[in-house]
């Protein structure tokens, strides 16, 4: 819901509550006034009723429905000057109306001309049940008046006001951590969208610092690990050419050569995903995806014929995907190296390149568990030595920023992996 | 052959100027910005091994003042293997070749003779380790009078071989030479094995001597004995 529609409905809600305790209060206040009123015109009457029989009117053509006046013995009691009011329920003045209404009367006693009379005026009161149904009507039009005009004014001015509001969305929205340019934020002079839109810059500033010095630390880290593996393997190859070496010796310089070999691969490789999830390589063109297939796959056509593999590819020609240069590289070597390393004796490996959709296959064993999960880091069907655990971590990052939809599917020793782009 | 090294890890340094001195090169050191400026200034150098990450200022810029103070000099930059926007700027500014960290020094000694061989003897490109002559122009080997068809990778190994005689070359260094990067994941370096008994096989049907050396648990060395 809406914060607009939200705001007007609790405004409605409490114009009802105060329309509720505002009806109440005309009710009292015109049934007073009403009483009021009566009671004057009772009073009134009574004067002109008194004036009558001064000058000397019979008391029978005075009479009527309303007035009824009789000549009394002088009574005993002081006499009230003002008479008294009281309510009272008759019927109908009009006799085709046989209810009983309220009514308000006025009865005094008084000596006219050396006669006491005793006379009483009655009036019809408005009923309450009227006067109820006529606060009501009035209430309820007023209350669905101001409805009216509330949700019209909301929904006109809400687009003027909540303006800023929705600017400074959109440039959050297309805000982008890795580009240097400052946030079209929009000037205004609403003192909550001021607040918002500093409080929006410092984060967006904050963040932006963050990433840079993240990227700078990656960075710095594989060149500060770099180095010292430099230094070790250059010691080591210095000694390798020291005169009178045994085999023995050999053979131990030999391992440690490869497992720091293996440890500048490590680091190099956790670099770059650590660059993948960067987003550092961003920039996107269509390229020619069959062309860079078809090159990486001549570098490696040697190598999988050495190792006694058989190539089967079908590609088709000139298929351009909007993919990162640098990332298909990466992707296409990391599928090669992972198709050519897990393979067995005189297997095969199959490349097809058909309809936006790329599947490698090769032979080799079962693998020891769930395919999916050959897609984590560091994690092997078989603890082969050579092998980092991170190729497939790379291809599924890879295909995760590019939106590529990656299968790891395996069968009667048939590993494929299948790589979608629709 | 006069080379300086500009490289503000002392150790890695060490190891070049002990690795490359022992060959007919003389190597000196220069350790920041501002020493390596002084020298590039007062002397001059057949080759520079740079390092663009450099305390006091950047590589780049010694880079710009050496081709514009010394332009017949041959450049070849070190860097971290993902600086990958220096090296190509470093390439772009006139940088002959680049070297990423780690690298083996057979490899760095190789590439100095490549980039010695383009600069400095033009029209003079045979190399010659005995009965043995290569043409690094044409591509052409010839051992006495008989000229050998080697496939590329043949050829790369034995220039290889070559630029590194009476060095013990592990098989890795040797992989890693011809196939790049893309070698580092496999297990045994039996692709080196078969071209290197196609290429004694090739020169030993010349009748040349058999020069490749096998070290047990480490490689090969290619030496007169």
């Amino acid at each position: 819901m809406r914060l607009i529609t939200k705001t007007t409905l609790w405004y409605l809600l409490l114009a009802l509550m105060v329309f509720g305790v505002g009806g109440w209060m005309t009710y009292t206040q015109v049934k007073k006034e009403v009483k009021r009123e009566t009671d004057y015109s009772l009073r009134s009457n009574m004067r002109m009723l008194i004036n009558a029989i001064k000058e000397g009117s019979p008391i029978e053509a005075l009479r009527n429905s309303k007035v009824e006046i009789r000549a009394i013995e002088a009574p005993t009691k002081p006499l009230e000057p003002r008479g008294y009011f009281s309510d009272t329920l008759a019927l109908h003045p009009s006799p085709k109306i046989d209810a009983l209404e309220p009514f308000r009367k006025l009865t005094a006693v008084r000596q006219i001309n050396g006669q006491h009379y005793w006379i009483s005026i009655i009036d019809v009161f408005i009923e309450s049940d009227d006067m109820v149904q006529g606060v009501w009507r009035i209430m309820t039009r007023l209350f669905l008046l101001l409805s009216l005009v509330l949700l019209l004014f909301s929904f006109l001015i809400s687009r003027q006001l909540l303006l800023p509001f929705r600017q400074i969305l959109s440039a959050i929205s297309r805000f982008d951590l890795r580009k240097q340019e400052t946030l079209a934020l929009p000037t205004t002079n609403t003192r909550e969208f001021r607040e918002l839109n500093q409080f929006v810059q410092s984060m967006t500033e904050k963040a932006r610092n963050d990433y840079q010095l993240l990227k700078e630390f990656s960075e710095n880290a594989s060149h500060e690990i770099q180095t010292p593996i430099a230094v070790a393997q250059g010691k080591l190859e210095l000694l390798q050419s020291q005169p009178n070496l045994q085999p023995e010796q050999l053979q131990l310089l030999q391992e440690a050569q490869s497992s720091l070999n293996k440890l500048s691969r490590l680091g190099q490789s956790l670099t770059l995903l650590t660059k993948i999830e960067n987003q550092e390589f961003v920039e996107e063109k269509a390229i020619d995806f069959s062309a860079l297939l078809q090159s990486n796959l001549s570098i490696f056509k040697e190598l999988i014929t050495l190792k006694g593999l058989r190539l089967k590819e079908h590609i088709d020609p000139q298929v351009r995907l909007p993919i990162n240069r640098n990332m298909a590289d990466l992707l296409i070597t990391n599928l090669l190296k992972n198709a050519i390393q897990h393979n067995i004796e005189n297997g095969w490996i199959r490349v097809k390149f058909e309809a936006q959709q790329l599947e490698i296959s090769n032979s080799g064993i079962a693998p020891g568990l769930p395919t999916e999960q050959l897609f984590e880091r560091f994690r092997k069907s078989q603890q082969s030595s050579a092998s980092l655990g991170l190729g497939l971590a790379i291809v599924s990052k890879i295909c995760e920023r590019q939106n590529i939809k990656l299968r790891y599917l395996y069968e009667n020793q048939v590993h494929m992996l299948k790589l979608n782009w629709n | 052959m006069k080379i300086l090294i500009v490289e503000d890890e002392a150790a890695l340094a060490a190891n070049m100027q002990e690795y490359l001195g022992k060959g007919e090169m003389i190597c000196e050191w220069a350790a920041d910005f501002r020493l390596a400026e002084d020298k590039l200034i007062n002397f001059v150098y057949d080759i520079v091994v740079l390092d663009l990450l450099l305390p006091h200022g950047s590589g780049l810029d010694l880079l710009r003042l050496l081709k514009k103070s010394q332009p017949e000099t041959g450049i070849l930059i070190i860097s971290a293997k993902n600086a990958l926007d220096d090296r190509l700027l470093g390439l772009e500014l006139g940088a002959d070749d680049y070297l990423t960290k780690p690298f083996h020094l057979a490899e760095l000694n190789a590439r100095l003779k490549a980039i010695w061989r383009r600069r400095k003897l033009q029209g003079h490109t045979r190399l010659i380790f005995e009965e043995i002559q290569l043409d690094t122009e044409t591509h052409e080997v010839q051992v006495k009078t008989q000229l050998l068809t080697l496939t590329l990778k043949e050829y790369e190994l034995l220039l290889f071989f070559i630029s590194n005689k009476n060095r013990v070359l592990s098989r890795q260094t040797i992989a890693e030479h011809l196939w790049g990067d893309n070698v580092d994941f496999l297990d045994s370096f039996d692709f080196v094995y078969q071209h290197i008994k196609n290429l004694r096989k090739k020169i030993n049907a010349a009748e040349g001597q058999d020069y490749i050396k096998t070290i047990y648990g480490m490689g090969y060395k290619f030496s007169k004995t």
